[in-house]
């Protein structure tokens, strides 16, 4: 059971950012604008529309990663000190 | 709101795939252990042999729901077509991977042609809807995200397809809870769909449950994960989907990232897991093995794999749950 909690609470904190990644996109990301009159000025917009959300989704991932990581390093120690 | 017509269509299309895949599946078990196709189930100290490729009773069970649906809403042939299509190139690289293991690169790339169908039919709406802003203009990027939309999917279910009943059984999960979102947003015909993928994964996790009769190989879990990102993309759920997807995600997630890249299964020496001679998994404590959902699970201690596939299903449920409360984020926002 106490896994099952552990594990679960780690999806609430990935999703609990994806929302706060998902804020800031709407927020920052998405209010970036070149202009959108002619081609070249739709494709930049987009292009850093895309990439500045692509760095947060990055973000997200890296503290998904930490997160884990975290739970796997303390489990594994506690298991090698009570061994 | 579900009409008559629908919710008798829905469930239909749940029924005919469910009973599709129910009865091809022995039959393809048969066939597959006369041609010598099998696989040893290696989390059994006995090391049994049992039939791979079964997933071909999946897309048969997706092939002929969905031509059910049609049978019933010929108005949305379109989506059909796409979805079907997806599922059958998708199936089609699973066959070539499971009879000539593609490379860990290869794989991807071709998995991501499996959404050519949505693309050349133009099922997709270039608007994707992000939580807590609603729609989003993509009409030039959203093209270009089809592609890594049905790879992730497709990668990430195959990737979890590691144990006993835990591909289909946590899929089935998704399904329901894609379903039942599909049809509080309106979106009736892909629902539709969604209870094709339903029943057709349900029926096949009779056979694959732990203690597994069947396999469905590369070809099921591709065939199955670019069915839920096609669906994903068709009924504009895409935010909902990947949150449904979390336990998927992570597991692939976590994998690569800590064999530093793509790599396949075969070049990995360090294994995740190992099996006691009591039967129960324990996670390795090397510190170079890949980080799965499965260590992680078994990190806390030893477990049988009906009791980790169990976990796995529990997760998906809370991932679910998470999906469901992001689709409501996302209506109270508009």
């Amino acid at each position: 059971m106490k896994r099952v909690l552990s594990l679960a609470a780690i999806e609430i904190f990935v999703w609990l950012v994806l929302l706060l990644v998902t804020f800031s996109i709407s927020k920052g990301a998405i209010e970036i604008s070149f202009g959108s009159a002619t081609l070249p000025e739709r494709v930049a917009t987009q292009t850093a529309r895309l990439l500045t959300s692509g760095l947060l989704i990055l973000l997200w991932l890296v503290a998904w990663k930490k997160v884990a990581d975290l739970y796997l390093c303390r489990m594994l120690s506690r298991h090698a000190a009570s061994a | 709101m579900l009409d008559a017509y629908s919710a008798v269509s829905l469930g239909i299309t749940f029924v005919v795939a469910f009973a599709a895949t129910f009865l091809a599946t022995p039959t393809v078990a048969k066939k597959m252990s006369s041609l010598g196709i099998t696989g040893v189930d290696i989390h059994k100290t006995a090391k049994n042999k049992v039939p791979e490729m079964c997933g071909l009773a999946i897309i048969f069970g997706l092939v002929i729901g969905t031509f059910a649906e049609y049978l019933m809403m010929p108005v949305a042939w379109r989506q059909a077509l796409a979805f079907i299509g997806t599922v059958l190139i998708a199936g089609a690289i699973g066959v070539v991977d499971d009879l000539h293991p593609l490379g860990a690169r290869t794989k991807p790339l071709l998995t991501a042609l499996a959404c050519v169908p949505i693309l050349v039919l133009g099922t997709y709406v270039p608007y994707a809807e992000v939580p807590l802003y609603g729609p989003v203009r993509l009409t030039i990027v959203y093209p270009i995200l089809v592609p890594i939309a049905i790879a992730v999917t497709s990668n990430s279910v195959n990737m979890m397809d590691v144990m006993n009943g835990s591909m289909p059984g946590t899929v089935s999960i998704v399904a329901f809870t894609v379903t039942m979102i599909l049809l509080w947003a309106g979106g009736t015909r892909t629902a539709i769909l969604t209870g094709g993928l339903l029943g057709a994964t349900l029926a096949f996790y009779y056979f694959n449950r732990f203690p597994s009769r069947v396999f469905g190989g590369d070809t099921g879990s591709l065939s199955v994960g670019a069915a839920i990102g096609a669906l994903a993309i068709l009924g504009r759920i895409e935010a909902v989907a990947i949150v449904a997807l979390i336990p998927q995600i992570m597991n692939a997630f976590y994998g690569l990232s800590s064999v530093r890249g793509l790599r396949e299964r075969r070049e990995i020496l360090q294994r995740p897991t190992r099996l006691l001679e009591s039967g129960l998994l324990q996670a390795s404590a090397e510190k170079g093995a890949p980080v799965t959902l499965a260590r992680l699970i078994l990190v806390a201690g030893p477990l049988g794999e009906k009791e980790v596939v169990r976990i796995m299903m529990v997760l998906t449920a809370v991932s679910s749950l998470l999906a469901a409360l992001t689709y409501s984020i996302t209506v109270f926002v508009k």
